[in-house]
């Protein structure tokens, strides 16, 4: 999976290309983690390039939320394809999470 | 009827493996691109369960894994020569409670249920076999 990671002033976007599963969460929870500890607390995850997301993935974006949430910060979620967004409903992460159709709308949510 | 077999070890770089012969096995038989999904998911979360479960010892394993279609019937056996476990007995997530409970995990069998239509577990001599039952919808 490849990770590209752009820092702007006001919050940081990950667009994610590839599988999201146990060999790739490590590396994708390390990434965001420390940005996030450098201070970044309002991120865009871009799911558009993402072709796949088990619980592994969906671990790590809780994980992410919880942290955030206690810091006042903010995660939203963009582009997903149909059958991605399809596992954030069934596992009730959409309850939660806020997940938007476009990249312009996660900028406008942040 | 199509049919593909295969082996992974107990080593979480053969979920590359898994990926690649769930994609050869759907294509071969025209399974739709949704529905490859959800099969790869299903024993994605399965195959990662028995690894960290599985073994209590250091050595390798082999995971045996037969999928088959036959009309739109997909059947996936999975074997391993793991300590007993039963994954169906997975306490079960409460997808209901407040975001602040959620727990980090327990997910992955909520997943293969919403995705396998019936999951049989028996424990055949020294192994773990677990049998899956996808019926193919149209899209």
């Amino acid at each position: 999976m490849d990770i590209t990671e752009t820092r702007h002033d006001n919050y940081s976007v990950f667009k994610l290309n590839g599988r999201l599963d146990s060999n790739t969460a490590m590396g994708f929870e390390q990434k965001l983690f420390e940005c996030i500890e450098d201070g970044n607390q309002r991120l865009i995850l871009d799911f558009k390039d993402l072709d796949y997301i088990s619980s592994a993935g969906l671990r790590v974006i809780l994980k992410a939320t919880k942290n955030l949430k206690n810091a006042d910060g903010k995660l939203v979620l963009c582009a997903m394809q149909d059958y991605v967004k399809e596992v954030f409903e069934i596992s009730g992460f959409d309850s939660f999470l806020p997940i938007v159709p476009t990249f312009d709308d996660a900028v406008k949510t942040i | 009827m199509a049919q593909i077999q295969f082996e992974l070890r107990n080593r979480l770089a053969d979920l590359d493996v898994l990926c690649e012969q769930v994609a050869t096995f759907c294509e071969s038989c025209g399974i739709a691109k949704k529905q490859k999904f959800e099969i790869n998911l299903a024993l994605d979360e399965l195959f990662t369960n028995i690894i960290n479960h599985g073994f209590d010892d250091e050595a390798e394993h082999q995971i045996h894994v037969t999928c088959a279609k036959n009309d739109e019937i997909v059947k996936i056996t999975i074997r391993d020569d793991g300590v007993p476990f039963n994954p169906l007995q997975a306490p079960q997530p409460d997808l209901k409670c407040t975001f602040s409970d959620r727990e980090i995990g327990g997910l992955g069998i909520h997943l293969i249920k919403a995705y396998i239509d019936q999951i049989e577990y028996k424990r055949d001599a020294d192994a773990n076999v677990l049998t899956l039952t996808k019926i193919l919808k149209n899209g």
